[in-house]
Formats: structure tokens, C-alpha cells, sequence
């Protein structure tokens, strides 16, 4: 395998393959960081264009472009509160504050090396657990999806701030917007009104661009009209030394790398749970969780590293076992087949050069990021915050309804945003916390269709989520991490 | 003078749609594909597309309008204008299953019918510790063993679960749907031992039936498949009727000129002739299948009514 790997090495420093991953990587940080524009509609659009190129050209785009694109959507959620992808939700909670607080340059360099390390981590996951974290995914069946859904739920104790009851019902209105649509256990439709529309339910990425890119945009319209940039901003201060960043986060870069791949390898779960666990945990644990949502730089090194974690180890499945865990992984394995290669369990040995090649450009496209990220973030990018906003609110609001438009070709994907958008803006107004709703709408549907196909499966017997082993591991940490929470809310009660 | 350029503009168009039929297509064409990039139907389309391009000497823009289960992009086609611009890449679900499921303003007849693309079969596997080797063996132990076994589907109203239960009414068996989101999810569950049974498509089991890791018994094609030597398909079972297969077309909006739909149909059975485009088809488990106009209805007619006939028996039938 060793040998493979070596030789694997060899074939993608081949120029054209070098160029596909530059070029794919310039791509995916653009890609990532217009909010609207995504890196699957991306992908799915340059694939057949590559269809008579060599694999590793494609493969090194795709790499390129799904890397790049996750550290892309920090930079508008640092600079403008506006998060570029779903999955940079989570970076605009401290990354935000940090350029309120004149620390934007810190906390876009913290972005962009806690993706480099997030993708690194993943890669090397990849590279080599790849076959005993093919397991796990095989072991996770519908019970111990449920669990993780509940998991990711309780969560929401830790992310609210201040006001519970204000978290609680946002996280309701989460899981209500992910009722919508036709179930999928019965076919019945809920929450449509006969809307041909509606039947699918609301489109996920529509809902969070609506919900978390809408509103800072409203908000900046708001403002007097003034340019926001402040080049003291972007100075790099002693702070920002690489050695000092590697101080300060190596902690919870190992976590939330670990958070990250483990997520990436459950098809279905995705990159912007990934970052809520990791944000999550990193605050869980802090000394002072007060200074999260403050401008904390620990929160976006945790949320971009989480993120981008995600990405490498979520085509374990896909590379492994031939089943593609998300839109992405799934677009990989139409290339490889497009190519003549059969996904599924003998595909290492069948194409090493093929499939170490991609893993090795996961690998570099992440180590490309230190260099093109640093560049390309705080010299050119930062330039944006120039804008007065006069000419900010417009653009972004165009380009973001671009973007949302070519996910489905639809325009009344258009007014939802729009809807979904008025509804985040005065939810803000009364200070409800936006982050419950996220993991409302993706983990509530998840919990509920998993507990109910479990529940077919063992015919209505509900000790089996009490009797497997994992399941009883994951409500084992879930103890742990309600119980430490209690433990800490009551000693401050008493003590204080 | 600007009536003068209108009227000019008027006389300039009404010649150009006389000249239609001999020059179509003189413009651009817009094919929608009712699902999203990135998906089965939509990388077929788009492969296709590329071969139809030079066939046609036009360019044609791929659309993706998701939604609906396929619905929104079918309904949008069937109210376009019917001058052969617009055209619909689909697969059959939309137009067979979805409207008698949902309320939506199309039927397979309000639309023309151009041209059938082609077809996969679905497959029922088992682990290889399975009591049975044979499809007959298959089908004695699901009926001696009423709602033991749990087969896994791509949903509560997807093809593939409609396949199966075909078959299943046929022989009185009864066995429990378990509705996963497609045929990677089942995979996943099947091979974790989640379910019994794995139902999808064939591409992503072929390996681990090629390795002995699953024994995959029925295709669901009238037709076995040379892939899968140990499967039978419904002619060998002796039930040829109950074929429910996978399987794409283009059509027009309800009104297009027959002309026009042969020029397409034309253009598509010459692209099918590319082997590159063959072996992107056969990779995807996917044969060629060319069956137009009214023959091409006659089917949509067939498999509409019998699937609405399971639904109905199912609870699923709300039209």
C-alpha cells in the first residue's frame, strides 16, 4: 500500500494535475466565498466538461474546489457577518465580532490555517484509515443515526447564550420548517397546502442563506452609508505568528479535526454540523464559554477546522464502500465511473494510482490554502470592506440571488429566501439566538425518520435503542456532556 | 418608423416559423431535466447532451429544475410554448408515478411523447447466508415467512418499491418496505445488516455481487442481465407483465409539431450510436432502449395505469 501511495504521489505532480488543483482551489475559495454560489453546482457544471481530460485533472478540480470553497465561505462570514456556504454558518458567531473589534486579519488568517489543518487532518484520515472507518460507517445503522441526531440536539443547551426559552423555540421553529414537505416513512404530505412547491419541503440551502445571509445585509442597509474598511484591521500584529497560532489552537484544531472526520464519514450528516459540534464543543470547554459569540478567535479556529475536517474523511464511504455520503462524494464517484473505474470495495487495489492521486490532491489542495489563502483573503478580499455600503448592499444581494437561483432553477426559491430572510432579520431584532434553527432543520428530520425506521425494523421493539452497543456509547457521551453542563450550571449557582 | 422596424421584426418571424420545419432547429434549445445537477437523470442528460449538440448543429443548454419529485420541471415544460425549444430530459417516475400521488397539471398524455433513452433494472440481493440461491427459492422463502423480512427501497413512492411490490402482489408475499433515501443509503443498511434485503439499482451492489458479498437474486427487467449471472428477470419467472424498470425519455410540451419531435428522435438515435456514449450507459447499468410517438405513449399509457392501480392498493393514491 505504502508503495501505491508513493507512486500515486508521483503521478499527480504531473504540471496538468499540479495546474487542476491550483486552478480548482482559486476557484473554491471564489465559489465559497459569494454567498448563493456553491461548490456542488460548481462541481456538477465543470464535469462534463472534463470528461475528456484524465481523471486526475477532474479529481484534482474537485478536490481543489471542495477544499478551497470551505474556507471561501469564511471569509464573507468574518468580514460581513454573511456566511459564503452553510457550513461557515457557525464562523460568523466569533469571526464577525473579531473584525468589529479591529481583529479581522487575525481572524482570517485563524480561518484559513484551521481549514488547512482541518483538510490536512482529513486527508491523512483518509489516506490511511480509510478501510476501519469504512466499518464504523456499516455499523451506524438507522438507531445509532437517531441518537447522533439527539446528540446534536442537546447540543443547543450549550449554544444558546442567555435566554433558554428564546433558544428552545428557535430551535422548534427549526425542526418545524424541517417538517415541511412529504414524509418521507408514509408519503403523506405535511405543511403543504397542496403547494407543488412545497412538496419537496423547503430547500435546505435556500432556508440558510435566507435565514443567515439575508438579515446582515438588511442590517448593513440600516447603517449610514460609510465604508467599513480600516486598514489597521489587517495588519498583521504579533498575534498571528504562525508559531502563536499553533500555541494557541492545537487543542482544539485536534478536536475539532477528530469532530470533523467523524462526522464526515456518517453519509448525510455534512460540513455545517461538523462545524455547530466542533464551535460547540470548543465553547463547551472553555474556561471563560461567556467570551463565545464576543469575538473569541478559539471559535473560528474551531468552526473552519470542523468544517473543513468534513471534507476528505466524507469520501471514505464513497471511496471505500461505493457509497457516496453527500452530493459531492457523489459527483467523485460519477467521475471515476465516467472514467471507467467501478466504485466500491476493490477500487484501492483495482485504481491505486487513481484513488491515492485524489487523496494526495485532498491533501495538497489543503496545504495550498496556507499559501493562497493568506494571499488572496486579507490582500484582496479585505478590499471588499471599501465599499460603501450603498454599493455593498446591492451587489451582494444580487449576487447571493444568482447563486440561489442556480441551485434549482427556480425563482420562487427566490422568494423564500427573501421570506426566510425577513424572518432572520426580525428574529434577530428580538434577540433570538439563529443558531437552534440549523441544528433544528437538519438534525430534527433526521431524528424523527431514523427513530421511525428503527422502529420499522424492529417492529415497534423500542429496547432496541437501548441494546447495541454503539448507541449505548454515543447516549454514554451524551450523558457526559449534559451531566458536565448541569454539574457546571449548578456550581456556579452555589459558588456565585 | 418604429412600427415600420415592429411590423418588419412581425414579417422577419412569421417567415422564420414557416421555414421551421425544414431548418429546425435554427436556435439554441433549452432541455429541462427535472432534478438536480449532479444526479442519475441529470448526467445522463448531460452526457447525451454532448453527442446531440453536433448531431442537431445547435447548441443545447441543460436546465435543472428540481422540486416536486421531478414535478415543477415536467409542469413547466407542459406549459411551455410547443415550438421545439423547449424540451424535457426526464426519467419515468414524474410522468408514471408522481401524478397520482400529487395534484399536478400535466398527465403523461398532455405532453408529446419524442423519444425513449434508455433503461436499467432494478435488484433484490441478499447476503450470502440467505436461505436461497435461485429467484424461485428467493420468492418460496419471503412467501413461507409472511412480514419477517425487511427490504430496503429508494422510498415510499419510488419506483423501485413499486417494482418490488409488483412482484410481491404476484406472488402473495408479504414483506416490510423500509424507505431509505436512495440506493446508497440501502446499500449502507444492507451491508451494515440493518435490513434484509437489498432493493436499488444495480450499479452500486455490482461489486460486492461480482465478490460473493451479496447474492442478487431478480432484476426487475423482463429481460435478466448479464451482470448478474445468478439473478433472474421476470420472462425467466414467467411474468414478463410485471417488468418495472428505470427508465429515461425526452419530451416535448403537449402541440409540438411531429416534425420536430423526429427530428430529435433522429438526432438522439444517431448520438446512441457513439460507443463512448454506450459505455457511459453501460457503466451506469443503463441500455439503450429507442421507442417513439405513439409507441413511446402507449408505454407511458401502460405503466401509468398499472402503477396508479399498486398505489391504490398500497394507500398511496391521493388522484
Amino acid at each position: 500500500m505504502f508503495d501505491a501511495m508513493l507512486h500515486a504521489f508521483g503521478v499527480i505532480m504531473a504540471p496538468a494535475s499540479m495546474l487542476s488543483m491550483l486552478v480548482g482551489t482559486l476557484a473554491g475559495i471564489l465559489i465559497g466565498a459569494l454567498p448563493g454560489l456553491n461548490p456542488v453546482m460548481a462541481i456538477a457544471l465543470m464535469l462534463p466538461l472534463t470528461y475528456s481530460f484524465d481523471p486526475l485533472i477532474a479529481l484534482g478540480l474537485i478536490a481543489g474546489i471542495y477544499n478551497g470553497s470551505m474556507y471561501g465561505g469564511a471569509i464573507p462570514a468574518i468580514l460581513l457577518k454573511i456566511p459564503g456556504t452553510p457550513s461557515a454558518i457557525a464562523t460568523t458567531f466569533d469571526g464577525y465580532p473579531m473584525t468589529r473589534k479591529g481583529m479581522g486579519g487575525l481572524a482570517l488568517k485563524t480561518a484559513c490555517w484551521s481549514s488547512a489543518v482541518g483538510g490536512t487532518v482529513s486527508a491523512i484520515a483518509l489516506m490511511t484509515l480509510a478501510p476501519p472507518l469504512a466499518q464504523m460507517t456499516l455499523a451506524f445503522g438507522p438507531t445509532e443515526y437517531f441518537w447522533v441526531a439527539v446528540f446534536g440536539l442537546t447540543s443547543i443547551a450549550v449554544l444558546v447564550g442567555g435566554d433558554l426559552f428564546k433558544g428552545m423555540l428557535a430551535a422548534l421553529l427549526g425542526i418545524l420548517i424541517g417538517l415541511v414537505g412529504v414524509d418521507t416513512l408514509s408519503g403523506e404530505e405535511r405543511f403543504t397546502f397542496d403547494n407543488l412547491y412545497l412538496i419537496g419541503g423547503f430547500p435546505l440551502m435556500v432556508v440558510l442563506i435566507g435565514l443567515y445571509a439575508v438579515p446582515p445585509i438588511l442590517e448593513m442597509a440600516e447603517k449610514q452609508n460609510s465604508a467599513h474598511y480600516d486598514p489597521a484591521n489587517f495588519r498583521t500584529h504579533k498575534s498571528s505568528k504562525a508559531l502563536q497560532l499553533i500555541r494557541d489552537y492545537w487543542r482544539t484544531w485536534s478536536k475539532s479535526s477528530i469532530i470533523g472526520v467523524c462526522v464526515g464519514i456518517l453519509p448525510g450528516a455534512g460540513g455545517n454540523l461538523a462545524a455547530l459540534l466542533s464551535y460547540n464543543e470548543a465553547k463547551r470547554n472553555a474556561k471563560e464559554p461567556e467570551s463565545f459569540g464576543q469575538g473569541n478567535p478559539v471559535g473560528v479556529a474551531a468552526a473552519e477546522c470542523g468544517n473543513s475536517a468534513d471534507n476528505a474523511s466524507s469520501m471514505i464511504p464513497a471511496l471505500t464502500l461505493g457509497i457516496p455520503g453527500n452530493l459531492i462524494a457523489a459527483l467523485v464517484l460519477g467521475a471515476l465511473m465516467i472514467h471507467g473505474l467501478q466504485p466500491g470495495p476493490r477500487l484501492f487495489t483495482d485504481s491505486a494510482d487513481i484513488v491515492f492521486g485524489f487523496i494526495w490532491q485532498l491533501l495538497l489542495t489543503s496545504l495550498l490554502l496556507f499559501v493562497l489563502g493568506g494571499m488572496l483573503a486579507t490582500r484582496l478580499f479585505a478590499q471588499v470592506l471599501r465599499l460603501p455600503s450603498t454599493l455593498l448592499v446591492p451587489t451582494t444581494l444580487v449576487l447571493m440571488s444568482i447563486g440561489v437561483y442556480t441551485i434549482n432553477g427556480n425563482t420562487t426559491d427566490l422568494y423564500v429566501m427573501l421570506g426566510f430572510g425577513l424572518i432572520g432579520y426580525l428574529l434577530n431584532r428580538m434577540d433570538f439566538p439563529l443558531a437552534p434553527i440549523v441544528l433544528g432543520v437538519l438534525l430534527g428530520p433526521m431524528a424523527e425518520s431514523n427513530f421511525r425506521l428503527s422502529m420499522l425494523i424492529s417492529q415497534n421493539d423500542w429496547t432496541l435503542f437501548f441494546t447495541r452497543p454503539i448507541s449505548q456509547g454515543i447516549i454514554a457521551l451524551l450523558l457526559i456532556v449534559l451531566g458536565s453542563q448541569a454539574l457546571k450550571y449548578y456550581r456556579r449557582k452555589c459558588g456565585g | 418608423m418604429y412600427t415600420v422596424r415592429l411590423l418588419g421584426a412581425c414579417a422577419l418571424a412569421l417567415a422564420c416559423t414557416t421555414a421551421l420545419a425544414s431548418n429546425y432547429p435554427n436556435r439554441p434549445i433549452e432541455i429541462i431535466v427535472p432534478a438536480p445537477a449532479g444526479g442519475g437523470t441529470d448526467s445522463v442528460a448531460r452526457m447525451l447532451n454532448q453527442y446531440l449538440e453536433p448531431e442537431l448543429k445547435q447548441s443545447a443548454a441543460i436546465i435543472n429544475v428540481a422540486g416536486g419529485g421531478g414535478a415543477i420541471g415536467v409542469n413547466q415544460v407542459s406549459r411551455a410554448r410547443p415550438d421545439g425549444y423547449t424540451l424535457l430530459s426526464t426519467w419515468n417516475s414524474p410522468i408514471t408515478t408522481v401524478p397520482h400521488m400529487q395534484r399536478v397539471q400535466y398527465s403523461y398524455d398532455s405532453l408529446t411523447p419524442i423519444t425513449s433513452i434508455s433503461q436499467s433494472a432494478y435488484t433484490l440481493c441478499v447476503k450470502p447466508d440467505f436461505p436461497a440461491d435461485t429467484a424461485e427459492e428467493f420468492l418460496t422463502e419471503l412467501q413461507n415467512n409472511p412480514s419477517r423480512y425487511t427490504y430496503g427501497n429508494d422510498g415510499v413512492g419510488g419506483t423501485m418499491r413499486l417494482a418490488a411490490e409488483r412482484i410481491f402482489a404476484a406472488y402473495d408475499i408479504q414483506a416490510r418496505a423500509i424507505p431509505f433515501g436512495g440506493a446508497g443509503e440501502t446499500l449502507q443498511n444492507f451491508l451494515g445488516g440493518h435490513i434484509d434485503i437489498y432493493g436499488g439499482s444495480i450499479p452500486p451492489v455490482l461489486p460486492y455481487a461480482q465478490d460473493g458479498q451479496a447474492k442478487c437474486l431478480i432484476v426487475t427487467s423482463a429481460s435478466d442481465n448479464p451482470a448478474l449471472p445468478q439473478a433472474s428477470g421476470l420472462e425467466a419467472l414467467g411474468h414478463p407483465e410485471l417488468e418495472t424498470v428505470l427508465w429515461r425519455m425526452m419530451l416535448g410540451p403537449n402541440g409540438m409539431s411531429e416534425a420536430h419531435a423526429t427530428v430529435i428522435a433522429d438526432a438522439v438515435a444517431r448520438a446512441l450510436e457513439n460507443p463512448e456514449l454506450l459505455e457511459f450507459l453501460a457503466k451506469q447499468g443503463e441500455v439503450p432502449v429507442l421507442m417513439r410517438g405513439e409507441d413511446l405513449r402507449a408505454a407511458l399509457k401502460n405503466e401509468s395505469e398499472a402503477l396508479g392501480e399498486l398505489l391504490g392498493q398500497l394507500g398511496l393514491k391521493r388522484n
